[in-house]
């Protein structure tokens, strides 16, 4: 059985993802800044991953690393543990300093406002652990059986217990190194864990977040006397713009039937649906900026130095990019809706409700960085 | 400090992961001379047990290849392709099955591809239509026609049903030399 600190060393993970904004940078100004701002971030999120690789001991590092061509690239999922099995670092296996180096890690890998969102993301999966347990989330009893907190009671054991021994909480968030952290070698910062998958895919000084999986339930819940909503501003702004179409606009926009969950999430590599919905080209100016400013909700997760490229990229190809929604337009209610143009798919599809959201980013082109390590 | 954490709503449904639902994904990829179909079928947890004993119909907890060969005639007498109104045979030309341990947590996905041959159709307007009727009782579906990688194929609208069961794709065919 785990000692009884242990909880306390989790909790403090999540503050200090949320105290930690690091990783932020100004946004920069020409191709050269932001050749060097790309460099130095490269440097940066590297040095902190060889951090995190020398707190572990040999078996350690085995555990956390994987071939960079191998199949451990497009092994994630948004289930839980219990229904999916993850590979890597498990959160709640490591002592606090690699719990430390590992926050450090993602604090410089990601935006403060990525950072923040993941945050969010990981503490809500705490809220979901308590509701399913029953048991309080921090300076509670320490969870009976093995393995210690978060687990589930076995099947026929009480709440959450529905076949698969299903374990919430943010102790099952997994990091894994697919290929050795380099600034000139291709490799991958792999985090995740339910309604989580990050995919930070770095070649030199480029980077590619596709594909990512940011998710939520619940999507609203109280922390410290707030309302914390992880994906509350994809949300807002979405609504903001489809109530900013006009008639003719929404007629092409709003797709006439139900969209039950992701068309393009896990295990969907490589695929290219036909684009449906508003072309871009149709919108104002000011519609645009809009919409742009939606993207850069899942873009802006990763480093600002790579951000900033990408967010130019896209606006580049935004008159081929297709708006695209379903269902009701008040906000509050459960809608769906796509984004999607020659090098980038998002989806964001409430799950039987608005508690309860998956969303998916993607770069048809370069998911995993395909693009950029077939260049090198 | 955590203790603070207080979920808004009395009550989170943990079971909201598609857990009681049977989710057929459908992608139809159209050529100039074939219609290729994948069905993408995930059962929830709470109806594995129901999909299993479609499956494994002698019980002995194993997915053998007359199981599967017959699990996949089931799914295609629910399968209906058309093309421009006329019916289409759809012949099932492979399908991989996860194992019933996969199956029984929800993270099991039965993939079955078929293809069908168009008969030669004319440069210009066409339509191709699918339905999905296999286990309406408990499905969810999703349907999308994929971008097609042939660049004399066209297409110009995707019409649903309110449920997704249901999906037209209008699409023209470019003559050889008007690429």
């Amino acid at each position: 059985m785990r000692p009884l600190p242990y909880l306390t060393l989790g909790l403090s993970f999540l503050l200090c993802l949320n105290a930690i904004g690091a990783g932020r940078q100004n946004t920069p100004s020409s191709p050269a800044s932001a050749s060097n701002g790309q460099a130095a971030a490269t440097a940066r999120i590297v040095s902190a991953a060889e951090a995190v690789l020398a707190t572990l001991d040999a078996a350690g590092r085995t555990k956390a690393q994987f071939p960079f061509d191998g199949p451990q690239k497009t092994r994630w999922s948004n289930f839980p543990t219990g229904i999916f099995h993850r590979e890597g670092l498990r959160m709640g296996d490591l002592s606090q300093a690699q719990r430390k180096a590992v926050t450090t890690l993602l604090s410089v890998a990601l935006s403060q406002e990525g950072l923040t969102k993941v945050n969010d993301i990981v503490r809500g999966d705490e809220v979901l652990r308590t509701a399913d347990t029953g048991r309080p989330p921090a300076g509670g009893p320490p969870a009976a059986g093995p393995g210690g907190g978060g687990q589930a009671p076995p099947p026929g054991a009480g709440p959450g217990t529905r076949g698969p021994r299903v374990i919430f909480g943010e102790d099952e968030y997994y990091l894994a190194f697919v290929g050795a952290p380099s600034t000139t070698a291709p490799w991958m910062l792999q985090f995740g864990g339910h309604h989580l998958a990050i995919n930070l895919t770095m070649a030199g000084s480029d980077a590619t977040m596709a594909p990512s999986l940011p998710a939520a339930q619940p999507a609203s819940y109280s922390f410290e006397g707030r309302t914390v909503r992880p994906l509350g501003d994809e949300n807002d702004k979405a609504f903001t713009l489809i109530n900013a179409l006009d008639d003719k606009q929404r007629a092409q926009a709003i797709l006439p039937y139900r969209v039950a969950d992701l068309a393009l999430g896990p295990g969907q590599d490589g695929r290219t649906i036909q684009p449906e919905g508003l072309r871009a080209s149709a919108l104002t100016a000011a519609q645009q900026t809009m919409l742009l400013d939606l993207v850069r909700e899942w873009v802006g997760i990763m480093n600002d130095a790579f951000a900033g490229p990408r967010m130019a990229e896209i606006k580049e190809k935004l008159p081929d990019t297709y708006f695209a929604w379903s269902g009701p337009t008040t906000n509050g209610s459960a809608a769906y809706f796509r984004i999607q143009g020659p090098t980038l798919v998002i989806e964001y599809a409430p799950q039987r409700g608005v508690d309860h959201i998956h969303t998916i980013y993607r770069d048809p082109t370069n998911d995993y960085g395909a693009k950029f390590t077939r260049a090198k | 400090m955590l203790a603070a954490i207080l979920a808004v709503g009395s009550a989170i449904d943990l079971g909201a992961h598609r857990l009681d639902e049977y989710l057929q994904a459908a992608r139809l990829a159209i050529e100039i001379d074939r219609i290729e179909l994948q069905l993408e079928l995930t059962p929830g947890v709470a109806v594995a047990d129901a999909i299993l004993s479609d499956l494994d119909r002698d019980r002995d907890g194993r997915i053998s290849a007359g199981e599967r060969s017959a699990y996949v005639s089931e799914i295609t007498k629910g399968v209906t392709l058309e093309v421009d109104g006329h019916p289409l045979e759809a012949h099932a030309v492979a399908s991989t099955f996860p194992d019933v341990a996969a199956l029984r947590t929800g993270e099991g996905t039965i993939t079955v591809r078929w293809a069908a041959t168009l008969p030669e159709l004319s440069a210009g307007a066409h339509t191709v239509f699918f339905r999905n009727g296999h286990r309406r009782d408990v499905s969810v579906y999703l349907a999308n026609a994929l971008a097609p990688v042939n660049r004399r194929i066209a297409i110009t609208a995707q019409r649903r049903d309110a449920d997704q069961r249901e999906l037209t794709i209008a699409y023209r065919v470019l003559s050889a030399t008007s690429r």
